[in-house]
């Protein structure tokens, strides 16, 4: 049904707008703000237009160690990298076998290990936060790429997508590959895998954001700057007791730590968005 | 290429169905089996045993000889024609036909040669490079085809192959199957619960009802001498028609009575005192006699419901007084309506006895066969 009324039409389009400004605005702010110095930021007004330091404060962030942080924002971009790409590969791959062997594969208990990995869903890493840092601490992987991953690297949500999804492969299809020859692992290589890449890459998506945006983990395990994650230390960079706020430093920072994220969406949107549209079986 | 035997074959579901009560069967090389029977009754289970997709509870099955109980499906050296094809989606034609040869590790050249070889010999050469989806039923169906025979197995499996293709494909399938077959001459195992495909595609007919064998034989014999009611049911369409008689010994031959009074003389001898006894008439044998010529041992009817089929048509017909409905195929060209009044003679020498109670052939019991390819 579509209506053409001119008053609806005007409405909606403002309300349209309105959104975009809300949305939008602050991204603009930050970017102009970032290209202005510090004097010109504290009079009062924010400014709605390109400072003069240009693309300097970027420049300077990223070659030379921030404020207090004790190092630069490639330094946070790489560590920050390291952790969401270890988190999304690690939780898919793992999710992929876990999910594999509780569909295909006929073992004792298989309904309990189900069950259990299900009920996890409903634990947060927040719920079990302190003792995991107890675990952690005792491991000795504190400052460490490991234990910014290890912790979070298993994940109930895309296991049971992929449980989900495996079963709805026609059994025949199995049938016909061990008729064919193919043990488990090609099974699992030359046709689930496949079949599955529109749903891989947009989990990848989702638990990339998921890796890059933890903030409470990092802040715990994490005491050293070589080790520290972007996103923890933008909060870092605002908590500046004595000081004033250097908000050029902190909007380049921003814009910079939103690069990554925003890269892997265009990047894998063409999948990502096949995978939601249409389910290729 | 190669022989099978089933020994006491049995499955039992772990849900506590037996599904495949002892089968026994011996299948030459180079024979085309058909199983059919009614939806149920373990066609398919006993397939899948062949293939090794279920375990086998109890018997055993040797391939050339060879026990292969516990052997993986993959080294029982078969191929199987699924019903819903299964191909694999994501593959292009030819990837699909040569993923076995690629999981044997045949190197890339010898598959490419092997694959395309196969294309061309059931007309695929053009579809290689497509995607299942791309492809009609029909030509899905050969692939699938493609796929089982481009191995070279010992054993081609088939279950239900066309129950997904119209009528007229099916026809035209089923004649390629069959030349196909004996072109490659390997053995094959063909599940289907069409009995005309059954009839017309197979060297030995296996009939199963309820998880059992009821009878082997070829085609013809089984249509000439049902072994049981229940194969004589089911071979042939349309169905045999199963009247109640009475047999009793007469001076001068011995009788069955029809309850309308009818009687035919028995191609058996009664023995002893009268009993009852289930006629059983094909409606092919079953001829219109002309007004004047009515003999004792015709059947009156009145016309219930004519079904003109071109060349033949199917009456069928209440037996004068009676309940019972019989069904006659006749030549088309006779004029027969509704409401018509008709007398109907069995050819004496093509009627059927089965036991009431238990539905086995009473008569007439196995003559020497007329068919070379018949069991002993
Ligand atoms: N996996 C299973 N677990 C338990 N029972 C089963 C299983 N598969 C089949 N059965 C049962 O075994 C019996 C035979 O099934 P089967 O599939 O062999 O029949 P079919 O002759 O192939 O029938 P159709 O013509 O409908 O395909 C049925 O009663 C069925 O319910
Ligand atoms: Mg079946």
């Amino acid at each position: 049904m579509r209506y053409r009324r001119r008053g609806l039409d005007i409405a909606s389009h403002a309300l349209l707008i309105l959104a975009l400004i809300a949305f939008c605005l602050p991204v603009w702010l930050a970017i102009t703000a970032a290209t202005h110095d510090q004097a010109s930021l504290y009079t009062g007004t924010a400014p709605l237009w390109f400072g003069s330091e240009g693309l300097g404060n970027f420049r300077a962030v990223l070659t030379e160690p921030v404020g207090r942080l004790g190092t630069d924002v490639t330094r946070l971009l790489l560590n920050s990298t390291v952790m969401a790409l270890g988190i999304a590969v690690g939780k898919i791959a793992i999710a992929i076998l876990a999910a594999y062997a509780i569909v295909f594969f006929r073992f004792p208990l298989r309904r309990l290990c189900f069950w259990l990995i299900f009920i996890t869903l409903m634990l947060p890493v927040e719920v079990r936060i302190m003792p995991t840092y107890k675990v952690a601490a005792d491991l000795g992987l504190l400052n460490s790429y490991v234990g910014l991953i290890l912790p979070l690297i298993a994940s109930a949500t895309a296991t049971f997508l992929f449980r989900q999804f495996y079963l709805t492969v026609p059994p025949e299809l199995l049938e016909a590959a061990r008729v064919d020859g193919a043990g488990p692992w090609r099974f699992l290589r030359d046709i689930l895998l496949p079949l599955s890449k529109t749903n891989i890459a947009a989990l990848f998506v989702i638990m990339f954001l998921y890796g890059w945006n933890q903030y409470l983990w990092p802040l715990l395990i994490t005491t050293e700057s070589d080790h520290m994650t972007i996103v923890v230390s933008l909060k870092r960079l605002l908590s500046s007791a004595d000081n004033l706020v250097p908000w050029q430093t902190v909007m380049a920072t921003a814009l910079l730590a939103m690069l990554p994220p925003v890269a892997v969406i265009v990047l894998m949107q063409r999948y990502f968005v096949k995978g939601l549209v249409d389910a290729e079986k | 290429m190669a022989t099978l035997r089933l020994n006491a074959l049995r499955k039992t579901y772990p849900n506590g169905v037996t599904a495949l009560h002892g089968a026994d069967l011996e299948i030459a090389d180079g024979e085309l089996i058909v199983v059919v029977g009614p939806s149920g009754c373990g066609k398919s289970t006993l397939l899948r045993m062949l293939a090794g997709l279920e375990s086998i509870s109890d018997g055993e099955l040797a391939i050339d000889g060879r026990r292969v109980n516990d052997l993986e499906p993959a080294e029982r050296d078969i191929a199987m024609v699924f019903q819903n094809y299964a191909l694999y989606p994501h593959m292009s034609v030819a990837d699909n036909m040569g993923y076995a040869l690629k999981n044997r590790g045949v190197p890339k050249a010898e598959r490419r040669r092997r694959v395309e070889e196969t294309a061309r010999l059931i007309g695929l050469e053009d579809l290689l490079d497509r995607r299942p989806k791309q492809l009609s039923g029909g030509q899905r169906q050969r692939v699938a085809m493609g796929r089982a025979i481009v191995r070279e197995p010992r054993v081609f499996l088939f279950d239900e192959p066309l129950s997904n293709l119209d009528a007229k494909l099916r026809v035209q399938m089923r004649l390629e199957i069959r030349r196909l077959q004996k072109r490659l001459g390997v053995t094959a195992v063909y599940v289907t619960h069409d009995q005309v495909e059954a009839m017309t595609l197979a060297d030995r007919l296996v009939v199963m009802n309820g998880g059992r064998i009821e009878q082997v034989g070829t085609p013809m014999h089984l249509y000439a001498r049902p072994a049981s009611r229940f194969v004589a049911g089911f071979i042939g369409s349309p169905a045999m028609n199963f009247l109640n008689a009475r047999l009793d010994a007469r001076l001068g031959g011995d009788i069955l009575t029809l309850p309308c009074g009818t009687r035919l003389a028995s191609p058996i001898p009664a023995s002893g005192e009268a009993k009852t006894v289930c006629l059983g008439i094909r409606p092919e044998h079953l001829a219109v006699v002309p007004e004047g010529d009515v003999i004792d041992g015709d059947l009156s009817v009145r016309v219930e419901l004519v079904e003109p089929l071109g060349a033949d048509t199917l009456v069928h017909a209440r037996l004068d007084g009676q309940d019972d409905l019989v069904v006659a195929r006749i030549d088309g060209i006779r004029a027969v309506a509704e409401g018509d009044s008709l007398t109907l003679r069995p050819d004496p020498g093509r009627l059927h006895l089965f036991d009431p109670e238990t539905g086995q052939r009473l008569a007439p019991m196995e003559p020497e066969c007329q068919h070379s390819t018949c069991p002993a």
